[in-house]
């Protein structure tokens, strides 16, 4: 059970040979294809992050353009909206003027109609006074 | 072989494998309890301490091993026989 | 040595079965030079080392960016190692350790699951029988004594002869016991590692004797696990062993 012999120089030999051919085709290859796949990993993270923070700056800036332009829009359409109410305002007065002198017109063309409509029916009166006057009077006077 | 040495290698080769358990037993015990408290303390530690106990544990295996190496010594490679 | 044994004996009686037999301290001897050495325990290691390298060439005969198949498996393999050196020596120290404690890790890895996973015994040998390489005291003395060489070669490279502080540098008074340490250091590491899989396969083989069918799998299944639990040890003692020769006292304490 113990008894030792040249089997243990030559398992030393051999494990070391062993070491030697697994760091050649084993360590060495594969360690080098971590580490390059974690440097790859690192340039392609850095890269992502500086692009996400340009997509992100874009964003911001698209955004801001946007609130720019909603305002300006909403600016126009308020000077629109205030424009055609001046307009509207405008024409409203025009007509309540032109209505009022319309009504103001006929009502001294009716004023005048009734002056001389009433001068015409005090002539008349006075006519007809007279000849009541010179009917009743004429039969006595006569 | 002698039949006293082989009944005395026997019996050496059983009394030391039993008293060689003792020890490591015990220490095994302790240490699986502490174990236990620890992750019971702090449970997110668990993969550490459970790394840190089978370490433990296999160098205390190891002195019972050193134990039943010397019964095999006894049954399979005896000296005196 | 002695390849009757007790309990060979007393389970004489169940070779009448084919089924199984246990076999322990019986090797197929071959003769290099003028050297002995255990024939189906290299056999085994071989063809371990086989497996590792073809899978290795498989894996990274076309890298590519985005893995698939064994190459992911094989990068998952190696994230692992390199996790478990990274916690054991640091950050910053931990690169070029990287491919010994991996093929610590994994030889010990396969050697364990080979012994459980491939059914050896279908093959006969003249002698001995074919098992992990792992379960020989050759081979976990063989890594171990490498593991030590290299705690050692950790501590020169890095500090020269002022390595040989860290045996006197608290007090010298405990120089006696830091020089036994760098002995049981291999000492307990290939003793766990052995004891660990051959305890394995004998209890597997004991269990097979007295009952052939499924009663032993979950023996088998805890046995899997000890095995990469055990791989898993051996590979992180060996990194705290290099961190601790390339730390020792001194400069590098205020880092902590």
């Amino acid at each position: 059970m113990f008894d030792f012999n040249g089997t243990l120089p030559l398992m030393m030999f051999q494990f070391f040979l062993l070491v030697a051919v697994l760091n050649a085709v084993f360590f060495k290859p594969l360690t080098q294809a971590i580490d390059e796949r974690d440097g790859f990993i690192r340039t392609n993270n850095t890269e992502a992050r500086e692009r996400l923070e340009k997509a992100k700056r874009l964003t911001e800036q698209y955004e801001q353009e946007l609130a720019g332009t909603r305002k300006q829009s909403q600016q126009v359409l308020a000077d629109a909206q205030a424009e055609a109410q001046k307009i509207a305002q405008a024409q409203i007065t025009e007509a309540q003027q032109q209505v009022q002198a319309e009504v103001m017109q006929a009502q001294a063309e009716l004023e005048s109609q009734k002056q001389s409509a009433f001068s015409e029916l005090e002539k008349q009166v006075d006519t007809l006074s007279q000849q009541i006057l010179n009917k009743l009077l004429g039969a006595t006077l006569a | 072989m002698d039949p006293l040495v082989a009944a005395a290698s026997v019996l050496a080769a059983a009394l030391g494998i039993g008293i060689s358990t003792i020890g490591p037993a015990l220490a095994q015990g302790n240490a699986a309890g502490k174990a236990v408290e620890g992750i019971a303390r702090q449970p997110e530690a668990e993969g550490k301490i459970r790394g840190t106990l089978l370490l433990c544990l296999a160098f205390m295996e190891s002195l019972t091993i050193y134990g039943l190496v010397i019964a095999l010594v006894l049954l399979f490679a005896n000296p005196f026989a | 040595m002695h390849h009757s044994s007790l309990l060979l004996d007393s389970f004489n009686w169940f070779t009448a079965l084919p089924l199984a037999s246990l076999e322990v301290g019986q090797h197929l001897y071959w003769q290099i030079g003028g050297l002995k050495v255990h024939g189906q325990v290299l056999i085994t290691s071989w063809i371990v080392i086989g497996i590792l390298v073809i899978v290795s060439v498989l894996a990274t005969r076309k890298v590519e960016r985005i893995p698939s198949g064994l190459q992911n498996f094989m990068e998952y393999a190696l994230e692992f190692v390199r996790d478990l050196t990274k916690n054991q020596i640091g950050e910053k120290e931990y690169r070029p350790w990287v491919p010994f404690i991996g093929t610590l890790f994994l030889f010990i890895f396969v050697s364990n699951w080979s012994g459980a996973l491939f059914p050896w015994k279908l093959i006969s040998l003249p002698e001995g029988e074919l098992a992990a390489p792992t379960n020989d005291i050759n081979t976990t003395v063989a890594l171990a004594l490498c593991t030590s060489f290299v705690y050692f070669y950790a501590g020169f490279r890095k500090k020269g002869l002022g390595y040989f502080r860290k045996y006197i540098e608290p007090t010298p008074v405990l120089l006696p016991i830091a020089i036994l340490e760098d002995f049981t250091k291999p000492l307990s590491l290939s003793f766990r590692l052995f004891g660990n899989i051959l305890a394995d396969e004998l209890v597997v083989a004991v269990l097979v004797l007295l009952v052939p069918l499924i009663v032993p799998l979950p023996v088998m299944l805890l046995g899997l696990f000890t095995s990469g639990i055990q791989a898993l040890v051996f590979a992180t003692l060996a990194g705290a062993y290099i961190h601790e020769s390339l730390e020792g006292h001194g400069d590098e304490e205020e880092a902590h």
